[in-house]
């Protein structure tokens, strides 16, 4: 057991006036990260709240490079900066992506499955919350099932399950991919520090708690992440060369109403005409969970995917 | 025996003229990317399409064989191509690329981004149109770029496009601008062309390793950079950026000719032929299509040609300036090998734009070539024969 101090920045790399919203993760996310990547980083940043949070022109909230760029392809301007930065002798110096769902799931996909592809020395962050929160709370691929927002209004709230993305990026054969979650700090602090000492293509997806989105209290942003991890709606795990590794097994069961009834977008899920939505949720949770113990069984037995 | 005794004075002369240049049979896109590793470009992003494939194909090849210092990376598309192009560009690389057709409207979104956040590059593009499917050549594609704010030049000949991807680097890096270098799809791409190559030190003599200005991304150095400008600042960025564009059509031709003090071969953002006292009728061409009307016009003495090589921004003094002798009934044909989905082509737009208040020639617009369609001496014999006898401000040449 690691002593509880694990989870303190040690050295500040954001500089105070963020603009996130209150309970954002996007600036907890980012003061880990940058604290244990140093300043020694370039971070690229697509269309996303976290454009708005780095700060506008001539803002630059980071102690390090930003560079703002087009929603769609900021693995590909990534990797511009990258082969000049290791063409001028800078290949220590990390660039990383910061993209929401939107960026990554949905107009900027071909873009990463490219970057992954080439095998890029690039670490991709995805701060996932689960809908195009800076534009104002639309649907992405990575909605969760029966949420609503302004694209799914509660008359149309969303009927189709959200993208399998680290499946998607695992099966690129990559040397690391993992979610996180603010909640589990040290969890999350020991997969930056693990991708910061590879190379190649690294991703983390983190759950990313956005009350005004969500319509959760700002105060409950980290108690409804842990919720999350505990009824196994966001798991915890890691993929090392498609090689699975489960990193939390929650202790006792909690049911997935748990994790929802906190949250607005899910509220309408309560009336007893939607309670077969709610199992139907569980089930599908249920599911991926197994699916997932079986994946780090199976993978782990074949240790085929070893490089 | 004359005649090959004349060939080979002349061919001797030639090369008298162009010293320390190897004489090579090039296509154009080889013409391109001979050019592109000339200039010691660092980064080449690629993504084929027809008929720009064989520049890229070329230049992952000589990176591959060692002949050329950079990084080539095969990317995902044309919009990544170009979105690479600017993450390396920002990062004070010279860049180079080539695409066509598609894959110019697909980086359309980057194409504003690079030229807005002033990032010199020079990319090829060899023009093909777009629905209905055609990989043949036109240049609708390149023009309809043209409010992007990337400079165009076009080129007449492979030697032409040699030599203005190794100018576009002075005037790209010199005022911050990315340059297009327009070639002909097929009928300068895929032919085959005598091309004068000069030294690779004769060209690091004129073109200087790329300077950092203090913008780049520089780890040492840490910077934000295109973060959201509010309205209050917004206008600036515009107005430095339509600063440097008024200076293009000067540097253009101040470039062009210690180009040719450099290498012997000079050129201008405009030329004009066979213009004077006897000319009543003026073709105005881009491309390869001037060579042809070069050709026919020998046998008209009345006609003379203006070819554009600057396309963007126009370059309004030059135009002026060629024709500045002319009278006022003078007729102007506009041969465009392009649609812009509006009455006037491309040329005759830029034409009467120039002319507003300061000419009041009739300008005759003609529509030929397009998707690859050949514009042989005898079209252009048409054009001239149509323009004297039956003149219309609008003709379709190749559908009657």
């Amino acid at each position: 057991m690691q002593p509880a101090m694990d989870f303190l920045i040690k050295e500040e790399k954001v500089f105070s006036g963020g603009l996130s919203c209150r309970g954002c993760g996007w600036s907890l996310l980012v003061r880990h990260l940058s604290s244990i990547l140093g300043e020694n980083t370039v971070y690229v940043v697509p269309a996303s709240c976290f454009s708005i949070i780095a700060g506008p022109y001539p803002l630059n909230e980071l102690r390090g490079s930003v560079v703002h760029t087009i929603f769609a392809a900021a693995p590909a301007t990534a990797t511009g900066i990258r082969h000049a930065l290791d063409r001028q002798g800078k290949k220590d110096a990390n660039v990383v992506i910061l993209a929401g769902d939107g960026g990554t799931f949905d107009i900027g996909f071909q873009s990463m499955s490219g970057a992954a592809s080439r095998g890029e020395n690039l670490i991709y962050i995805v701060n996932n919350n689960g809908a195009y929160m800076n534009t104002g709370i639309q649907t992405s691929t990575a909605t969760p099932y029966g949420a609503v927002t302004t694209t799914n209004p509660q008359s149309n709230y969303k009927k189709t399950w959200p993208k399998d993305l680290m499946g998607i990026v695992g099966a690129h054969n990559i040397p690391y991919a993992a979610t996180a979650s603010l909640a589990f700090m040290q969890d999350y602090r020991r997969k930056i520090q693990r991708a910061k000492e590879m190379e190649g293509f690294r991703l983390l997806m983190i759950d990313g708690p956005c009350p005004p989105g969500h319509k959760v209290d700002p105060s409950q942003s980290i108690a409804v992440s842990r919720l999350a991890v505990e009824t196994k709606m966001f798991p915890l795990f890691e993929i090392e060369r498609q090689q699975y590794t489960v990193n939390y097994i929650p202790e006792k069961f909690v049911p997935v109403e748990e994790c929802m009834r906190p949250q607005g977008r899910f509220r309408h899920l309560f009336k007893p005409e939607n309670k077969q939505i709610l199992q139907d949720v569980q089930k599908h949770t249920d599911k991926y969970w197994e699916r997932l113990l079986a994946m780090e069984k199976l993978t782990h037995e074949l240790n085929i995917f070893e490089d | 025996m004359n005649n090959i005794k004349e060939i080979t004075k002349e061919v001797k002369e030639t090369a008298d003229r162009f010293p320390r240049h190897e004489e090579r049979i090039l296509k154009g896109n080889y013409a391109a990317s001979e050019a592109a590793k000339l200039c010691r470009v660092g980064f080449i992003p690629a993504y084929p399409i027809t008929p720009q494939t064989t520049i890229v194909e070329d230049l992952s090849d000589k990176v591959g064989k060692g002949e050329l210092d950079a990084e080539y990376v095969n990317m995902d598309s044309e919009h990544s191509v170009f979105a690479a192009a600017m993450g390396a560009a920002l990062t004070g690389e010279r860049v180079f690329t080539a695409t066509a057709g598609q894959g110019l409207f697909y980086a359309h979104e980057v194409l504003h981004a690079i030229a807005h956040y002033r990032l010199p590059m020079v990319v090829c593009n060899v023009g093909r149109p777009s629905i209905p499917w055609n990989i043949w050549s036109d240049q609708t594609d390149s023009l309809a770029q043209r409010d992007t704010g990337w400079v165009q030049f076009y080129g007449e000949s492979s030697q032409e496009v040699l030599d203005s991807v190794i100018q576009a680097y002075i005037i790209a890096e010199r005022l911050e601008l990315p340059v297009f270098v327009v070639l002909d799809a097929f009928y300068q791409s895929h032919t085959s062309e005598n091309v004068w190559v000069p030294e690779q030190s004769l060209v690091d003599e004129f073109l200087p390793p790329k300077d950092r200005r203090n913008y780049e991304i520089d780890v040492e150095h840490p910077k934000a950079v295109g973060g959201l400008v509010q309205p209050e600042h917004y206008g600036k960025f515009n107005f430095k950026y339509w600063e440097a564009l008024q200076k293009v059509e000067d540097l253009t031709n101040e470039i062009g000719k210690e180009f040719g003090e450099h290498f012997g071969r000079e050129y201008q953002a405009v030329e004009a032929v066979n213009i004077g006292p006897e000319t009543k009728t003026v073709l105005v061409t881009i491309s390869s299509i001037t060579t042809t009307a070069r050709g026919v016009i020998r046998n008209h003495s009345d006609v003379g040609l203006l070819k554009l090589r600057l396309f963007h921004p126009f370059p309004k003094k030059s135009v002026l300036k060629a024709v500045e002798s002319l009278s006022d009934d003078v007729a102007f044909v506009a041969v465009e090998r392009n649609f812009m989905g509006d009455k006037s082509g491309a040329i005759k737009q830029e034409l009467e734009r120039a002319f507003y208040g300061e000419r009041t020639n009739p300008i005759y617009d003609v529509y030929t070539g397009h998707g690859g369609k050949d514009v042989p001496p005898r079209t252009i014999e048409k054009i001239i024969y149509r323009i004297k006898n039956n003149p219309k401000e609008f003709t379709w040449i190749d559908i009657e």
